[in-house]
């Protein structure tokens, strides 16, 4: 795959977009001396233990890696706060002797409603490009959405690294049932 | 002094536990709607179920609803105020539809358990699970409702178990009450129960029963109802219900079928038809009676708020719902009304 990412010039806090004009979050990290095996396990690792929200979907040999996941958009106002909507994005990872690149795009949005039962669910299952204009009845509350899927793949980028980089990577921690004894 | 220690251990421990849930803020949701409708003889005419009121800016209702999610336990509750969630769709707290005696309504109040990933059990107050359309109008793609809506159940109460065998199939069992009702004065009486099946992504269908006998009904009333909807394209949905009740030793029910194609231009602007044919059954030796009704209803959405602009022809050739022509007097075969309501999401 050849990427060319383009900042984009309006609003730094947006995504930047690719040749296609779609939203990415493109990143490649040199970790010298990590053998392309190493970085596998470690990526392979991240799928099964480290992030629920992400979905393994497929390996392309033995260095690449796709995978899908989604992130919950939430309304907040003062002490109110509910689930408006999710975003579902495409996260693919390449891994070389001494490097990897991973990137996050086909970033969509699927609106919720909220059920009979008082519940936030999908309304659709077909989501929408996040790069398309909403025109204007919408604009301020897409570009909120655009923001907020911005923040979260930098933050997501983070902890993926933390996880690339350790040579033992954790896994996610189950909280010990304690016992207490009062046998004394 | 056994007991007290074992109850201090058990408090305890009931303690350690609490801390260890996973707890998700509470959420506060709802909606507030208003409408104008005109009938163009100049009548009421079309009373289903809601926006019934003549040249008039009239008021649809304000929801308030909370849920909150502690580990696997969860609670929702719901009221709802103001005429589409009071007299007009629901029981008041002493269980009647009097204007005059009405109060705050109950659209949701249930507990739930999710014992797994795949199964739960859920127990309260709750909205139906027959039908396509809903009280709230904030889920709702047109503003007036169906007949097969109006003549089916509005909530629930009673005790659910729920099961998901995949991500295509999952089926839901209970006991509940009376239609509508809080409390079940002949006993918990009814039993439903329904088949979720999602045969392609973007296509949902619904497979309910509800079977039981109403305190002081003359007969064992079940509703057979079918309830579908399949997101074809980005733009295109087409949704489906089909219903049959039957109350038994000949007492009468019901059947009918509505279609809901829609149309998104964008994701501000959508179109959407109904087309509804809906059959009363006759009691003893009456002949049914039918009607048909045809919608055509816009949504123009800005942030939480939804316009609906909306056109609607009623059919009555059997004269069953009191369709009256411009004198007020003379019954007329047909209705037909422009409504144009405002709905804000929250």
């Amino acid at each position: 795959m050849t990427c060319v990412v383009y900042a984009n010039a309006q609003d730094e806090k947006l995504l930047p977009v690719d040749e296609q004009g779609k939203f990415i979050y493109y990143e490649v990290v040199t970790l010298k001396g990590t053998t392309q095996d190493s970085l596998k396990r470690r990526a392979i690792n991240y799928f099964k233990n480290q992030n629920k929200d992400v979905q393994f979907k497929s390996a392309q040999g033995d260095t690449a890696f796709i995978a899908t996941g989604k992130m919950i958009i939430t309304k907040t106002l003062l002490v109110m706060s509910h689930p408006s909507g999710e975003i579902l994005y495409r996260f693919q990872v390449e891994v070389k002797e001494g490097k990897y690149r991973f990137w996050l795009s086909d970033f969509s949005f699927i609106p919720y409603q909220r059920d009979r039962y008082g519940n936030f669910v999908a309304s659709t299952t077909i989501g929408i490009p996040l790069e398309r204009e909403p025109g204007k009845l919408n604009a301020g509350q897409w570009k909120e959405y655009q923001l907020q899927t911005a923040t979260y793949a930098k933050g997501f980028a983070v902890k993926f690294k933390q996880v690339m980089a350790s040579s033992n990577p954790r896994v996610e921690s189950v909280p010990e049932k304690k016992v207490i004894s009062k046998n004394w | 002094m056994k007991i007290k220690a074992l109850l201090f251990i058990a408090a305890l421990g009931c303690t350690t536990a609490t801390y260890a849930q996973e707890s998700s803020p509470l959420q506060i949701s709802g909606s507030v709607d208003t409408y104008y409708k005109y009938d163009f003889a100049k009548s009421a005419n079309i009373n289903t179920y809601f926006a019934n009121e003549q040249n008039s800016i009239s008021l649809g209702m304000i929801d308030l609803a909370l849920k909150k999610t502690t580990g696997k336990a969860s609670f929702v509750g719901e009221l709802s105020f103001g005429p589409r969630g009071q007299s007009q769709s629901i029981p008041n707290a002493a269980g009647l539809y009097d204007e005059a005696t009405n109060s705050f309504n109950i659209q949701n109040l249930y507990v739930s358990y999710a014992f797994t990933d795949k199964f739960s059990m859920t127990a309260g107050y709750m909205g139906t699970f027959i039908g396509y359309e809903v009280i709230s109008p904030a889920a709702n793609f047109n503003y007036s409702t169906s007949y097969l809506f109006g003549s089916g159940p509005f909530q629930n109460a009673g005790i659910k178990a729920s099961y998901a065998f995949s991500d295509k199939v999952s089926l839901m069992a209970g006991l509940f009450n009376d239609w509508n009702v809080y409390q079940d004065f002949n006993g918990v009486s009814h039993v439903g129960a329904q088949l979720t099946v999602t045969p392609v992504t973007g296509w949902t269908a619904y497979l309910n029963v509800l079977s039981g006998r109403s305190a002081g009904a003359p007969g064992t009333g079940t509703i057979f109802d079918l309830t579908t909807a399949y997101q074809i394209t980005e733009q295109f949905k087409l949704g489906l219900n089909a219903a049959d009740y039957t109350v038994s030793n000949d007492n009468g029910g019901y059947s009918g079928v509505a279609l809901y194609p829609q149309y998104a231009f964008t994701k501000a602007v959508a179109l959407g038809l109904r087309g509804e044919y809906f059959n009363y059954k006759g009691v003893g030796t009456a002949a049914d009676v039918s009607v048909a009704s045809i919608t055509l209803s816009a949504n123009i959405k800005s942030g939480g708020l939804t316009f609906i602009p909306e056109v609607r022809f009623d059919s009555d050739k059997d004269f069953s719902q009191g369709f009256t022509k411009s004198n007020g007097i003379n019954p007329a075969k047909s209705a037909s009304q422009f409504s144009l309501a405002a709905v804000y999401a929250f």
